[in-house]
């Protein structure tokens, strides 16, 4: 089961606060919903894990990360995950592409670019929902990640001051509010007129 | 006195062949008091759970079992490791490969067997199961047969690899498996060349699954002080689980006991000995202790044995006026990762070769090769003779096609082309024999009781109507099935001639005892075996207890599937029911001094030709063979028959569907469905009746819901049934059933079988109405399933949806 995402987000910081900021692999992992870096091998690998929570069941992602490339003439960033859950049901690898676009002086875009690929159970169950769920938490990051470059540009401080005024998100994505989330994502393609998606 | 009254009573106290006699099976059915593998309890029993791989492909680099078996509660973990010493980390499939019972070093399709955790009880396993660490590296994955075969594909087998020859002849790649061809090759290209007509048609008869409502499961057991082992097993073929579990273990087969108890139901999914049966079998003769083993839903529809998955390319060649000259076939068969199809030996792809159907074709050619793919094995007959689905919705497709080619009526070209009554026996060119058929009158017996010209005009009419919300479909097949393997002269399993037994016991009370080679499973031998035995014998069905499923008891047989319980099990219960029926007549003669050719058999006595009123019943005969037999005669009144069918045998069925379809939504009602099956001579009609509506259900879920998808990655994608269809009284669709009888000319009782016809002759069925409903737009075939959602797919490729 493969899903192709791209996303682009504006941040109201300049291209080079964001750019410092993404390269913090630790601070941008604990953007992302449920997951943790647990060990830095070196400067290009690490190892976390990452929790999802959908209804009643969890899956516990554990596995490797691998910074690929760091182009900062591009203010672009490749990273490659690859795990399995802790119960050997299901495995997970991600390639992702991110990079900053400059706007004006205080405007960014942060775009990202991944390709996730989950087999066993989860793509027999989650299957029809990964788009979705993947969505769901792809928009957590990207508010997190929003908070921590704006905390991150105030504070003049380095990322690691920053993070510390930021609400530290939850170890475990909200099932409750994905859950509201995807129901209200579904609700809105299905009354927009032009039925895209 | 012999009156009509009489008789009548004594007819309806026999209670034998052509009664609707009630189910013997039901009242303990529907008080819950079945007894099915997973009711099996035993002192001291242990549980087992698999361990399977989320990898479709993957290199297994270690396998850490130290956390599962420091868990409270655990027996025991088995590896592929802890299997080579005792030689059975492989085993051999039916089809003469070889399959992982553990996956050793590497897995090849997602959900295969890594490691097999034995606990007190099926939670804590479940638990353990879990904390069994695999490392995989993942490997390329090949879903498509087509893929599989290219050159730079994958290797799926690598046990395999420099083997250039299988049990079916050469391997033409690392993926490929056989080759299987039949029929004059040269001559029907020479008669395609010179074709005024040909058509083409590819089709894919998508991969499914049988899903019976019982998942597989076994308990086995091992005495380590008497050395034997008893397995309680959900087997359709306990007799052949019995010989390859001694070929497997080494112990003797007269120390092994396989038992199939009450069976919620096989159609072809429990023939076949999977890797969970081995492991039980092995971790109970290491701990000695009994040990169970139930698959879950996900690992049935996941694990254990697939139907279908052919791709086939048909071709007719045919005059003007839709006279088939020749058919041409090919197919490529997707055997997932292991060759574990239960087909008789010689025949790679089954029984295919019926696939010229009811139609006189003088010319024919079949080529089917094998692939390996990463997908589960399988390619069991589900509820029909092996490959037989696939051929017989081949050549209904290809009639229907070449009908529309020639804008010939699709009864009409049938009609052209069905072999005649005075052509049987019948030899097609793909070396069948057909026993008997009488086609014509089956389809004007449909036709009439549709109304087929009536609802022809109402679709014209329909189709004249812009507005119309529905398009109107009708689907007509005629088909011939290939059931009862069948002779051992051309059919064995690992060796095994494919005969079938039955043995019988009269007791001095005149009540007896049957045991058959067979295994019902829902089709009601109890009931309609007793009643051939009441015809043949004169003993009243009530008075018969049958018994089966249990290799310490009854005879060696090769199962029920493929519809032989009926033409060859059935064979062997009416010649053994006349062994006993000659010996009665020896002793009646004795007893009424009289030569025994002065006797005649009157249903349930013999009495003296031409003397009113002399007469010994079936009942005196059974005392008397205990006290009072011939001079030279041994006691007792028994006897056994083992069945070697000189032929299978042909049931076939004229069927006609209508259906309605929302154009905007996709959405197909079916109106009516009108199913006429011959199916020789008829035991019990109520139960005839039950098969049918039974196999026209699973026709109904093949044709319009079930398939068992993949993406690219190797995930199954309908691996719960919130995926895979299963048809509830809501979807089912109202059954009309009609039947002519057209007796087998070998069977000793002239029947022929009939659980499967309606699902082999449904599927195509429909199809043709589906794609009938389209064809005035130009649409000739449409792969199934023909759910909700495809069929909308196809309004829209044609924009009449909005």
């Amino acid at each position: 089961m493969k899903v192709e995402l791209e996303k682009s987000h504006a941040l109201a910081v300049p291209a080079d606060i964001a750019w410092r900021v993404l390269q913090n692999i630790e601070s941008v992992a604990s953007c992302m919903p449920g997951a943790t870096i647990t060990e830095r091998v070196d400067d290009a690998n690490y190892k976390g894990t990452v929790t999802v929570r959908v209804g009643p069941a969890t899956v516990s992602f554990k596995g490797d990360i691998e910074v690929k490339d760091i182009d900062a003439n591009k203010r672009e960033l490749r990273l490659v995950g690859k795990g399995s859950d802790t119960s050997g049901q299901s495995g997970a690898s991600m390639d992702l592409l991110a990079w900053v676009q400059e706007g004006d002086a205080a405007h960014c875009q942060l775009v990202g670019r991944s390709e996730v690929t989950v087999t066993g159970k989860v793509a027999n169950f989650g299957g029809r929902m990964m788009g979705t769920v993947s969505d769901q938490i792809l928009k957590q990051f990207f508010d997190n990640f929003s908070a921590l470059v704006a905390a991150s540009a105030a504070q003049q401080g380095g990322v690691a001051a920053a993070e510390e005024t930021v609400v530290r998100p939850a170890h475990e994505l909200n099932a409750l509010s994905l859950f509201w989330a995807i129901v209200k994502d579904f609700f809105r393609k299905l009354f927009s007129p032009n039925k895209a998606g | 006195m012999d009156t009509v009254a009489d008789q009548t009573e004594r007819l309806g106290k026999l209670e034998g062949m052509g009664c609707s006699r009630k189910r013997r099976e039901d009242p303990r059915f529907i008080q819950g008091k079945g007894n099915y593998v997973d009711d099996i309890k035993m002192p001291g029993m242990l549980f087992g759970v698999m361990v399977r791989s989320p990898y479709a492909h993957a290199r297994i680099k270690k396998i850490d079992t130290s956390k599962a078996k420091a868990h409270p509660g655990v027996y025991a973990v088995l590896t592929a490791e802890d299997l080579k010493p005792l030689k059975l980390h492989w085993m051999p499939t039916l089809a003469g490969d070889v399959q992982a019972v553990l996956a050793d070093e590497k897995v090849s399709f997602q959900n295969q067997e890594v490691a097999f955790v034995v606990a007190e009880d099926r939670y804590v396993a479940a638990d353990a199961a879990e904390l069994v660490e695999v490392e995989y590296e993942p490997l390329p994955v090949v879903i498509d047969p087509f893929k599989a075969l290219a050159p730079d594909a994958p290797v799926i087998r690598d046990d395999l690899q420099g083997k250039d020859t299988g049990s079916h002849g050469a391997r033409k790649h690392h993926n490929h498996i056989f080759n299987w061809e039949v029929g004059d090759r040269d001559k029907t290209e020479r008669v395609f060349a010179d074709a005024e007509v040909t058509v083409k048609q590819d089709m894919l008869y998508p991969r499914v699954h049988p899903c019976p409502l019982e998942t597989c499961g076994c308990v086995a057991s091992f005495d380590k002080i008497r050395g034997d082992l008893t397995v309680y097993i959900t087997s359709q073929a306990p007799h052949v689980v019995r010989t390859v579990v001694g070929l497997l273990s080494t112990i003797p087969e007269s120390k092994i006991r396989i038992i199939s108890p009450d069976i919620g139901g096989g159609f072809g999914n429990k023939v076949g000995v999977y890797p969970g049966y081995v492991a039980a079998i092995v971790a109970s003769i290491v701990l000695g202790r009994p040990v169970k083993w139930i698959e879950s839903r996900q690992e049935n529809l996941t694990t254990t044995a697939f139907a279908r998955d052919y791709h086939m390319t048909g071709e007719l060649a045919a005059d003007k006026d839709g006279r088939i000259k020749a058919l041409r076939v090919k197919v490529i068969a997707d055997h997932g990762a292991f060759d574990a199809c239960a087909d008789p030996t010689k025949y790679p792809a089954g029984l295919f070769h019926v696939c010229t159907g009811s139609y006189d074709i003088p010319n024919a050619f079949v080529s089917v090769d094998g692939v390996y793919t990463n997908k589960f094995p399988g390619g069991v007959a589900y509820r029909c003779s092996f490959r037989v689905t696939e051929a017989v919705y081949l050549v209904e497709r290809m009639i229907d096609t070449l009908a529309l080619k020639l804008g010939i009526d699709r009864a009409e070209i049938r009609k052209r082309n069905f072999i005649r009554k005075d052509q049987f026996p019948y030899a097609t060119p793909l070396g069948l024999e057909y026993d008997s058929g009488d086609y014509a009158p089956a389809l004007d017996k449909v036709l009439a009781a549709m109304d087929y010209q009536g609802l022809l005009a109402e679709q014209a009419k329909k189709r004249a109507d812009p507005d119309s919300p529905t398009l109107m479909g009708i689907g007509i097949c005629t088909f011939t099935e290939i059931v009862g393997a069948g002779p051992s002269k051309n059919c064995d399993i690992l060796g095994i001639g494919m005969f079938d037994s039955c043995e019988i016991r009269v007791h001095p009370d005149g009540s007896a005892i049957a045991r058959m080679g067979t295994i019902t499973q829902g089709q009601g031998h109890q009931t309609t075996y007793a009643q051939i035995i009441a015809t043949e014998t004169g003993i009243p069905a009530s008075m018969i207890h049958t018994e089966e499923g249990d290799t310490a008891t009854a005879p060696y047989g090769l199962g029920t599937y493929g519809s032989r319980s009926t033409p060859v099990a059935g064979a062997a219960v009416a010649n053994a029911s006349r062994k006993i029926r000659e010996k009665a007549r020896q002793i009646a003669a004795h007893l009424l001094e009289v030569a025994p050719d002065d006797l005649e058999f009157d249903l349930d006595q013999f009495r003296v030709k031409g003397v009113p009123g002399k007469a010994k019943s079936m009942k005196e005969i059974a005392w008397a063979a205990y006290n009072n037999v011939p001079p030279g005669m041994e006691h007792g009144l028994e006897a056994v028959d083992y069945y070697d069918p000189p032929n299978f045998t042909f049931p076939f069925g004229a069927y006609m569907c209508v259906l309605d379809i929302d154009r905007h939504t996709g959405e197909t009602q079916v109106r009516r469905f009108y199913a006429l099956d011959d199916c020789g001579t008829r035991i019990n009609p109520m139960i005839i009746e039950g098969q049918i509506h039974g196999g026209l259900t699973e026709g109904f879920a093949v044709a319009m819901g079930q398939q068992m998808p993949y993406d690219d990655e190797g995930n199954v994608m309908g691996s719960t049934l919130m995926d895979y269809f299963v048809p509830t009284s809501m979807e089912t669709p109202k059954w009309e059933t009609d039947f002519t009888v057209t007796p087998s000319p070998h069977h000793p009782i002239g029947a022929k079988g009939v659980a499967e016809s309606p699902h082999v002759g449904s599927i195509p069925c429909f199809t043709s109405a589906v794609v009938d409903a389209f064809s005035h737009l130009g649409v000739t075939h449409m792969n199934m399933p023909h759910s909700s959602y495809r069929v909308w797919q196809q309004c829209q490729a044609l924009g009449i949806a909005n």
